[in-house]
């Protein structure tokens, strides 16, 4: 890691600390994030094989933040360093690319501070798309993203480029129902279905969340701000109608599923106002009760809402 | 997230058609450089202390599947190729292949213990037995020189896509042609020329081998198909017959017809009329001449 100088500690990604740092030899900055390596009898765990070498995969798309190398640093704890053979504790060191902000801090921007205005509808397009195509990368190689929302996903303000970060990494190093500064993570852009208690989720997760940060980015704040789980569905019944069989077979029988009050569906337009026909019926289809009947991220990307759009620049 | 050689991405369905230009672009990731073959034919050394470590991973894994042993030789080549020998000594060796045989294993799932693996290696000669932290060590440095890079592209993750142009309906006529393929593909990895290949090339070569041996009369829409596919570059048709020759014609078995084969291959281009007749009389030479080498041969245990 001697290659590396550390900056500033930049933040606490869902599976650790993250540090702003510059390699020393190209004078590049990178983001190190920093993992701790569940070691077993048998040395490096399987499951992290598989899953980082699935991530240098992954990490070919533009769309993906991307992995520029592993450094894989073997610590001694203080108790040990006066052993002659002391016992190490492995970290893995993931190397992405930089980037300065995130869509996020990108919306924060627009609402709050000294010049609160709308994004740009062409900005929001555009990003849409980019985060369609992203998340087309993701389905089509078989790994759901399962955690998306405005702060994974990483901008390029100057040349207006979206990319998904945060990526993947599953089995091998569980997600904590609490990040590491016991900061609750968020359940605003979390399915119904995952909320409900279903265990057999699918690609329709990643589509959900996607159609909460499109709405998002248009309403400049969050569409269901739930501060609990219950509270989150609660938020989305109110908005969407509390869900039928007729509508999703099967929601009833669900893990987690109660007896709520029988609210009726809102129209979506008038919460999203300033969004034209086609982006409400592309917002209405990515937030389909039934995971099954939820658009796919190839599909939404030919949708008309994007007509209007220069796709040659992707 | 599962891996296998046929399918590196994972995904819970077959490899869906969108991500395949991805395998064509980064292939070349996967596999050593062009001047690791030059250097390993260079030095009688370099070539030793391959050849030692190929056959200390196939005794390591004669009970498993050979795709293991494939992918640890795959492993054993990217990390000589980064690294160099890094001490000519034989427990060294002995170091490495272990490494890539469970690094392998670790990839693929497949049920192993690290004591018996050690004592099989060990059988007769009574040699070192490693502590477990001494392998996860060096496992630690072949995973840094690979960049983590373990979902390896090899020739088996272009079969699949390459046996689809094909449009043979029978799936009885896919699953032979494939496992001949497959046999070929495992077959060639012992010679280091083929190491100067991209993987979709080595795919494409040995399919067209293998369909030229079992469909003789396609072999020719086959090959149009393989040429017109649009990710293959159409230089690669000549290495195609190159490698194979090649691989071929330094191997143990006899098989020196298979130069003038795919030599004559490239005129009769230019005449079609023979061709049918042509094929029928070599198939029946072909089968005079038994060219396959028996899979046993190269687990030498």
């Amino acid at each position: 890691m001697e290659k590396y100088e550390k900056l500033e500690k930049v933040g606490e990604g869902t599976y650790g600390k993250v540090y702003k740092a510059r390699e020393k030899a190209s004078g590049n900055v990178v983001a190190l994030k920093k993992t701790r390596l569940e070691m077993d009898e048998e040395g490096v765990p399987p499951t992290a094989l598989r899953e980082v070498s699935l991530l240098q995969l992954l990490s070919q798309s533009i769309y993906i933040v991307r992995l520029l190398s592993v450094e894989h640093v073997d610590k001694v704890p203080k108790a040990q360093k006066a052993s002659a053979n002391p016992l190490t504790k492995p970290i893995l060191y993931l190397v992405f690319e930089y980037l300065d902000t995130d869509l996020k801090k990108f919306i924060d921007s627009h609402r709050k501070g000294p010049n609160p205005r709308p994004l740009p509808p062409q900005l929001v397009q555009s990003f849409l798309f980019q985060l369609c195509k992203g998340v087309a990368h993701c389905h089509s190689h078989g790994v759901l993203h399962r955690d998306l929302k405005p702060q994974n996903l990483l901008l390029d303000q100057q040349k207006g480029i979206l990319k998904i970060a945060d990526l993947g990494l599953g089995r091998a190093f569980t997600v904590p129902l609490k990040s590491y500064t016991h900061e609750i993570v968020t359940l605003w852009y979390r399915a119904p279905e995952v909320l409900l208690g279903s265990t057999h989720y699918s690609t329709g997760v990643d589509i959900w969340s996607v159609g909460c940060i499109f709405a998002e980015m248009v309403k400049r704040q969050a569409l269901f701000p739930g501060d609990s789980e219950f509270q989150q569905l609660i938020h989305i019944f109110k908005m969407l109608g509390t869900p039928t069989e007729d509508q999703w077979p099967g929601v009833t029988s669900l893990r987690d599923w109660h007896v709520y009050p029988r609210w009726e569906p809102q129209s979506l337009a008038r919460n999203v106002p300033t969004l034209g026909p086609d982006g409400v019926d592309l917002l209405s289809k990515m937030l389909k009760y039934n995971p099954s009947e939820r658009i796919s991220a190839k599909a939404a990307l030919d949708h008309p809402y994007f007509d209007s759009l220069d796709k040659s620049q992707f | 997230m599962d891996f296998n050689l046929e399918n590196p991405l994972g995904n819970f369905h077959d490899l869906p058609s969108e991500a395949l230009p991805s395998l064509f672009l980064i292939e070349s990731d996967h596999i050593p450089p062009l001047h690791y073959c030059q250097t390993l034919k260079a030095s009688d050394f370099d070539i030793s202390v391959r050849r030692n470590v190929v056959s200390l991973i196939s005794q390591l894994s004669c009970t498993f599947d050979p795709v293991l042993p494939y992918l640890a030789i795959n492993y054993l080549d990217r990390f000589l190729a980064n690294q160099g020998i890094l001490q000519p000594k034989p427990w060294a060796n002995k170091l490495l292949a272990i490494a890539c045989f469970s690094l392998a294993a670790k990839m693929l799932k497949a049920e192993y213990s690290a004591t018996d693996v050690q004592v099989l290696l060990n059988h007769g000669d009574g040699g070192v037995i490693f502590e477990t932290q001494t392998v996860q060590r060096m496992e630690g440095i072949v995973l840094g020189a690979l960049q983590w890079r373990m979902r390896s592209i090899t020739p088996f993750s272009f079969i699949p896509f390459f046996v689809n142009l094909f449009r043979l309906k029978d799936p009885a006529f896919r699953q032979v042609l494939k496992d001949r393929a497959s046999e070929i593909i495992l077959k060639s990895q012992r010679e280091i020329k083929v190491l100067e290949f991209k993987p979709s090339v080595v795919a494409a070569s040995a399919l067209l081998y293998a369909s030229h041996e079992l469909f003789p009369f396609q072999y020719p829409c086959f090959l149009g198909a393989i040429s017109d596919c649009s990710y293959v570059n159409k230089d690669i048709a000549k290495e195609e017959y190159e490698s194979v020759l090649n691989i071929n014609s330094t191997s143990d078995t006899p098989v020196n017809v298979l130069d003038e084969h795919f030599l004559s291959l490239e005129s009769e281009k230019t005449n079609g009329v023979i061709q049918e007749q042509e094929f029928k009389r070599r198939k029946i030479a072909d089968y005079g001449n038994k060219r396959t080498v028996p899979f046993s041969h190269f687990h030498q245990c």
